[in-house]
C-alpha cells in the first residue's frame, strides 16, 4: 500500500499542469504581499512614508499607545493624530495617516476628526481591547484569502485527473491487478489528500513567512477590533487577537482544500476526462457563491460550511461566537472530514466499479 | 485448473458481443481467431473482470470469477489490445507500479521486472521513458508487465502486433516456454503466430465460437479445399479478383503461384495441398465482419 501511494503520489507531481498551478499560486502570493507591502502608506504629522518605512513608521505609533485600550487613551489618541483636512475637500474622518489614526477615528470621531462622545464601552461593551501594530496581519489575511482561493483551484487541477487519467487506457491494466480495485484506488484518494495538504502547507508557509518578513511579530496578540478603518473587523465582530484570526483562516484554508479534494476527487472518478473532471468541481465548487442566502438566515450559515467560503474566510468567520474566541467556523472541521470521508469512499467505489469499454 | 464460461453473454445495448457462449478452457495455449467485431476483446475483457456479463458466467475451477474478486485477478495477466502507459515513468518503473498493483513485494518485484526486461529485449532501455519507446518496444513491456506476476491465466489481445519478425519468433518461444500448466489465451490478426503456438483455437464469430479444436483438427475442415496452381502473370490477377485466393506468389519468367480456396478444382490442372490455418480463416472470414 505504501508503495502504491508513493506512485500514486509521483504521479500527481509529475504531472506539468500541478507544478504550473502551485508555482503560479506560489508566484502570485509573493506578487501580491510584496504589492501590499510596497504600498504601505504612513504620516506622522510631520513626515511621510512608504513600503518598509511607512510600516516602522506605523509600528511606532501603534507602540506608543500598546496595551488595553482606555478612554484615556483614546484622548489622546484623537488629540495627538489630528487628521488634516485635504487639497480635495475629505472630511477628516476619511483622511488616512496612519494605521492607528485610522482605527481611532473610524470608532470615536465624527466626521470632523472631534471625538464623537462614544466611550471605549460604548463602543465594545464589556470587552477588553488589546491594542498595537495589527495592520500587517490584518493585511497578511486580506492577501491570503486571495491566494487562498487561488489555492483551492490549484488543488482542483491537481486532483482532478486522478482517476479519469486513467480512463485513458491504463484502467485495463490496473483493473485486471489484483488491488486496482481496492488499495489502488485507496491508494490514489490518499495520495491525493496527501498532496493537497502539502501544497496548502507550502502555500501557507510561504505566505507566513512573507507576512513574518516584512511585518515582524508584533500584533500577534492584539485585538482585531481596533483595526483601522475597512478591514476584517467590519465583517468580524468578535473580539479575537490577529494570531487566533490567522490561526482560524489557516484551519480553513486546510478544511478547505480539503473538502475542495473530496469533491474533485469524485468527479474524477466520475468522468472519462480530465477537463469535465474539472468543470464540474469548480461548478460544485463555486455554487454556493450564487445561493441567494440572506447574510442572517439559515441557508446563509449552511452556505458557509462550503469549501469556497472556508478559503473566503470573512464569511464563515462572521457567522456567531459559541464561545470566548471559539467561533462557529470551528464547524469547517467535522465539515472537511465528512467530505475526505465522502470523497474517499464514493471515488473508491466508482472507480471499483468502473467497466472498460 | 478449469476456466470454464456458462451462457456468456454481454451486450452493448441491442448489439451482442458475446452471445450465449459455453466453453471450457484447461491447461494450454488457446488461440482466438475472429474477424473485427467478433467479440474477442470483449470475451478477453469479460475474462479479466473488466466488464460484467449482461447474463451467464464465468467459473475458475466451479467458483464464480465475481465472487472469487482479488483471488481470481492475482492468477491473471493481461495486455491490453491499447496497451497505454505512463509517458514519464521509465520501463523499470512501469514495471514496478504493475508488481505493486499485483502485490508483488518489493524485492521480488524488482527482480522479477529485471528479468523480464531481459526476457523481452529491454534490458538496456529499462532506465528509458516510456515515451521514447517504439511501438515494437511498447509492445514487448506490455507483454512484461502482464507476467509480471506469474500469472495462471494469462490473456493477450493482439500481443504480436508491432513486433518484428525476430521479435515475434522471441515472443512465441517466451509464451511457449511459459504455458506449461497455465492457461494461455492469444488473440492476434497474425494468424501464423497462432499457428505455431496455440494448442487449440478459438474461432469466433458474431459473438459466438463457430470452431474449437487443435490447429489440425480444425483444418481438416477444409481437407481437399485448398489449392495451387501456376498462372502466366496476366491470368492470375483475374483469378484473383474473382476466387477466394489466400496467397499469390510471383515464379518469375511471368508465371504466378496462386494458393486458391474452392469447393471445386478452380482451375484445370490445380493441385490439392495441405491447409494451414490463414486457409481456414479466410474461408470463414473471406469478408470482414461476414464470410460464409
Amino acid at each position: 500500500m505504501k508503495k502504491l501511494i508513493q506512485y500514486e503520489f509521483r504521479k500527481i507531481f509529475k504531472r506539468r499542469l500541478t507544478w504550473i498551478a502551485v508555482l503560479a499560486v506560489l508566484l502570485l502570493s509573493f506578487a501580491l504581499s510584496f504589492s501590499t507591502y510596497q504600498n504601505k502608506f504612513a504620516f506622522d504629522g510631520r513626515n511621510q512614508a512608504s513600503g518598509r518605512d511607512a510600516v516602522e513608521m506605523d509600528k511606532a505609533i501603534a507602540a506608543k499607545y500598546e496595551g488595553v485600550l482606555t478612554d484615556e487613551k483614546v484622548q489622546q489618541m484623537l488629540s495627538e493624530l489630528v487628521p488634516k483636512s485635504d487639497s480635495r475637500g475629505l472630511n477628516a474622518i476619511y483622511l488616512y495617516q496612519n494605521t492607528t489614526q485610522s482605527a481611532v477615528a473610524a470608532r470615536f470621531s465624527d466626521i470632523n476628526g472631534n471625538w464623537n462622545g462614544q466611550s471605549v464601552s460604548d463602543v465594545f461593551g464589556s470587552e477588553e481591547i488589546k491594542i498595537g501594530y495589527v495592520d500587517g496581519w490584518i493585511c497578511a489575511s486580506r492577501d491570503m484569502t486571495k491566494i487562498f482561493l487561488l489555492l483551492s483551484f490549484a488543488v482542483i487541477i491537481m486532483i482532478a485527473p486522478v482517476f479519469c487519467t486513467e480512463y485513458g487506457g491504463v484502467d485495463n491494466i490496473i483493473l485486471s491487478s489484483r488491488y486496482g480495485r481496492s488499495k489502488c484506488a485507496a491508494a490514489k484518494v490518499i495520495a491525493g489528500f496527501l498532496a493537497t495538504v502539502i501544497i496548502t502547507t507550502v502555500v501557507v508557509s510561504g505566505n507566513m513567512a512573507q507576512a513574518f518578513l516584512f511585518y515582524g511579530k508584533d500584533g500577534l496578540d492584539c485585538s482585531i477590533l481596533f483595526a483601522p478603518l475597512v478591514s476584517i473587523s467590519e465583517y468580524i465582530p468578535f473580539n479575537i487577537t490577529c494570531g487566533t484570526l490567522l490561526r482560524y483562516q489557516i484551519l480553513l484554508a486546510f478544511t478547505g482544500n480539503i473538502s475542495t479534494a473530496g469533491i474533485t476527487m469524485i468527479f474524477s472518478a466520475l468522468c472519462k476526462n480530465q477537463m469535465a473532471a474539472l468543470v464540474a468541481s469548480v461548478a460544485v465548487y463555486v455554487f454556493p457563491a450564487i445561493l441567494p442566502a440572506a447574510e442572517s438566515g439559515t441557508l446563509f450559515r449552511l452556505a458557509t460550511l462550503s469549501p469556497l467560503y472556508h478559503v473566503l474566510f470573512v464569511p464563515i468567520m462572521s457567522v456567531s461566537q459559541i464561545k470566548d474566541g471559539i467561533l462557529f467556523a470551528v464547524f469547517a472541521i467535522p465539515i472537511a472530514v465528512l467530505f475526505a470521508i465522502v470523497g474517499y469512499l464514493a471515488s473508491c467505489k466508482i472507480f471499483a466499479g468502473h467497466q472498460v469499454f | 485448473m478449469k476456466l470454464k464460461t456458462v451462457e456468456l453473454t454481454r451486450r452493448y445495448g441491442q448489439k451482442v458481443a458475446v452471445d450465449h457462449m459455453n466453453m471450457t478452457l484447461t491447461s494450454g495455449v488457446y488461440g482466438l481467431l475472429g474477424p473485427n467485431g467478433a467479440g474477442k476483446t470483449t470475451l478477453m475483457r469479460l475474462l479479466c473482470t473488466l466488464q460484467r456479463p449482461t447474463s451467464g458466467k464465468i467459473l475458475l475451477d466451479g467458483k464464480n470469477i465475481g465472487k472469487l474478486g482479488e483471488k481470481y485477478c492475482s492468477l491473471l495477466g493481461y495486455l491490453p489490445q491499447d496497451f497505454q502507459y505512463y509517458p514519464d515513468f521509465t520501463a523499470l518503473d512501469f514495471l514496478l507500479y504493475v508488481a505493486a498493483l499485483k502485490g508483488l513485494k518489493e524485492k521480488s518485484a524488482r527482480k522479477k521486472s529485471k528479468e523480464l526486461l531481459e526476457e523481452v529485449g529491454l534490458e538496456a532501455e529499462g532506465r528509458h521513458r516510456i515515451k521514447s519507446f517504439s511501438g515494437g518496444m511498447k509492445r514487448r513491456l506490455g507483454i512484461a508487465q502482464a507476467m509480471l506476476n506469474d500469472p495462471r491465466i494469462l490473456i493477450l489481445d493482439e500481443p504480436t502486433t508491432g513486433l518484428d519478425p525476430k521479435e515475434r519468433v522471441r515472443f512465441r518461444n517466451l509464451i511457449s516456454s511459459f504455458a506449461k500448466d497455465r492457461i494461455v489465451i492469444l488473440s492476434t490478426h497474425i494468424v501464423s503466430d497462432v499457428e505455431y503456438i496455440a494448442e487449440k483455437i478459438l474461432m469466433m464469430k458474431s459473438g459466438q465460437i463457430i470452431h474449437f479444436g487443435s490447429p489440425g483438427e480444425i483444418t481438416s475442415e477444409i481437407d481437399g479445399l485448398v489449392w495451387e496452381c501456376s498462372l502466366p502473370a496476366g491470368c492470375a490477377e483475374h483469378y484473383a479478383a474473382k476466387l477466394n485466393v489466400s496467397n499469390l506468389r510471383n515464379e518469375g519468367r511471368g508465371h504466378t503461384v496462386l494458393r486458391i480456396i474452392s469447393e471445386k478444382m478452380p482451375v484445370a490442372d490445380a493441385v490439392q495441398v495441405q491447409p494451414n490455418l490463414e486457409d481456414l480463416y479466410l474461408y470463414y472470414f473471406k469478408e470482414q465482419g461476414g464470410g460464409k
